[in-house]
């Protein structure tokens, strides 16, 4: 979701129109800005005071509204991340791609997702990866709007047969195995998806 | 409703109970930072140097700390030490159970960024120091470091950046930050709960923003860091101040 919404996020800030650009860089600079947690408790507890009444109800009758809030919370927290990290990738596919894909006569949508596109995400991957691993771990926050995750099953757990000790340290190195997973298959894609960047921007320059 | 009512206990926010009780608030969030960021550059200094090491006996203890947890959420270390060191019969103050997570968090963090660095700085500069002269360590300290550390400036405010949106995690266990702050007057006012979760937004987002335009500024500034010849070596061995026996010289040696 966060992808997405980062995705188009980048390529607005990158418009040459200032109605889209200066929404986008507001909201990035907005929601980056501001801690996650605090995006969390917003949607748990203020997000459905702002609805209308009838939806309100509907909402707090919900028995998993919180894990919904969580997903709200998150994405947008890891939206702006996101957009930043494309953007940066866009604007490191070098100008003569673009020219190149114009002058074969690519329409703008064709030139984004078959050549602007892939070549960013393949510029971005080992940042983006890094985020995705920060932001599983920032799921653990899910636990304070008493979303059913790890960490709340922990401390549930714990409150029930009082082996702290044993319960943390079980989640603990779930959290470490899933984390380690991630990182591996990531850095064995980087290194199946690399691309020398010193040495494309040489050639584009 | 009147809109000054709302915003009336702004105090609070920024100060929590403090003529009255325990500092607190926006203050608190700052004050968390900073120490944790001191304490957390020494633990730095010291994991991101062995990690740069070539000896495998210093190279993979610390390599396992910062791995650990940097893989680790925040949560889970802040519970460790909440609840966990009085079980083994520690007993530290609300201020300080919240540091110490908080350091060992950012000295993972910080230990990358060090190593980052001092790896930046070019061997010829050891070197030069060495041949004039010098000690290793006053090398280290007159030569190396100063070029190190202007390298990590600005990884260094914009790590601080979110170091301090870290701190507001820390209020699991009770301590009164802002987002504790803003929570209680939003449970004991309902009819404040905007009011309150404008504060403690806009608490954030003012240090924040303003940390990160000083980030970008001292980039701009700084701008030293030139990314096309950066290559920075695996491990280096000249930047330890610890001896090197004579058994891991041979082998150095042999290697070249």
């Amino acid at each position: 979701m966060s992808l997405c919404v980062g995705t188009a996020l980048a390529v607005m800030r990158l418009s040459r129109f200032w109605f889209l650009r200066i929404p986008a860089k507001f909201y990035v600079e907005t929601v980056r800005n501001i801690p996650g947690l605090f995006w969390l408790l917003f949607f748990y507890f203020v997000f459905p005071e702002l609805l209308p009444f009838g939806l309100r109800e509907k909402l707090h009758g919900y028995a998993y509204y919180s894990v919904i809030a969580g997903i709200l919370g998150l994405s947008l927290d890891n939206s702006a991340y996101v957009s930043d990290i494309v953007r940066t990738g866009l604007m490191a596919v070098p100008r003569g791609h673009v020219e190149a894909a114009v002058s074969t006569g690519l329409n703008r949508f064709q030139q984004f997702r078959y050549i602007i596109l892939p070549e960013a995400f393949r510029i971005i991957l080992p940042p983006l990866g890094t985020r995705m691993i920060h932001n599983f771990k920032n799921t653990s926050l899910c636990m304070v709007i008493t979303a059913p995750e790890l960490t709340w099953a922990t401390q549930q757990v714990e409150s029930i047969t009082f082996r702290g000790l044993e319960v943390t340290f079980m989640a603990t190195v779930f959290y470490l195995f899933v984390a380690f997973t991630a990182a591996r298959i990531i850095i064995r894609y980087e290194k199946v998806l690399k691309i020398d960047v010193a040495s494309v921007r040489r050639a584009g320059t | 409703m009147n809109l000054f009512e709302q915003f009336a206990n702004w105090k609070f926010y920024i100060l929590g109970a403090y003529p009255n009780g325990p500092l607190g608030g926006l203050f608190l969030n700052v004050s968390l930072a900073i120490v944790s960021i001191i304490i957390g550059l020494i633990i730095g200094i010291f994991f991101g140097l062995g990690r740069a090491s070539c000896r495998r006996y210093i190279k993979y203890p610390s390599v396992l700390y910062i791995e650990n947890i940097r893989s680790t959420p925040l949560l889970m270390i802040v519970f460790w030490f909440y609840f966990f060191l009085p079980v083994l019969g520690f007993h530290l103050p609300l201020f300080w159970s919240a540091v110490i997570p908080l350091s060992i968090y950012a000295g993972a963090y910080q230990a990358e960024i060090v190593r980052a660095g001092f790896l930046a700085v070019p061997r010829g500069q050891m070197d030069a120091a060495l041949s004039t002269g010098m000690s290793r360590w006053q090398a280290l300290l007159f030569v190396v470091m100063p070029q190190a550390f202007k390298m990590m400036v600005p990884s260094f405010v914009s790590f601080f950046n979110s170091q301090f949106k870290n701190t507001s995690v820390v209020y699991i266990i009770g301590i009164v930050e802002l987002t504790q702050a803003g929570i209680i007057v939003s449970q004991r006012q309902p009819d404040r709960i905007y009011a309150a979760y404008i504060c403690m937004a806009l608490g954030f987002w003012i240090v924040c923003y303003t940390m990160s335009h000083f980030a970008q500024r001292l980039e701009r500034k700084l701008g030293i860091l030139d990314y096309e010849s950066y290559k920075p070596e695996i491990c280096r061995e000249d930047l330890l101040l610890i001896p090197i026996p004579k058994a891991v010289k041979k082998v150095l040696i042999s290697h070249k």
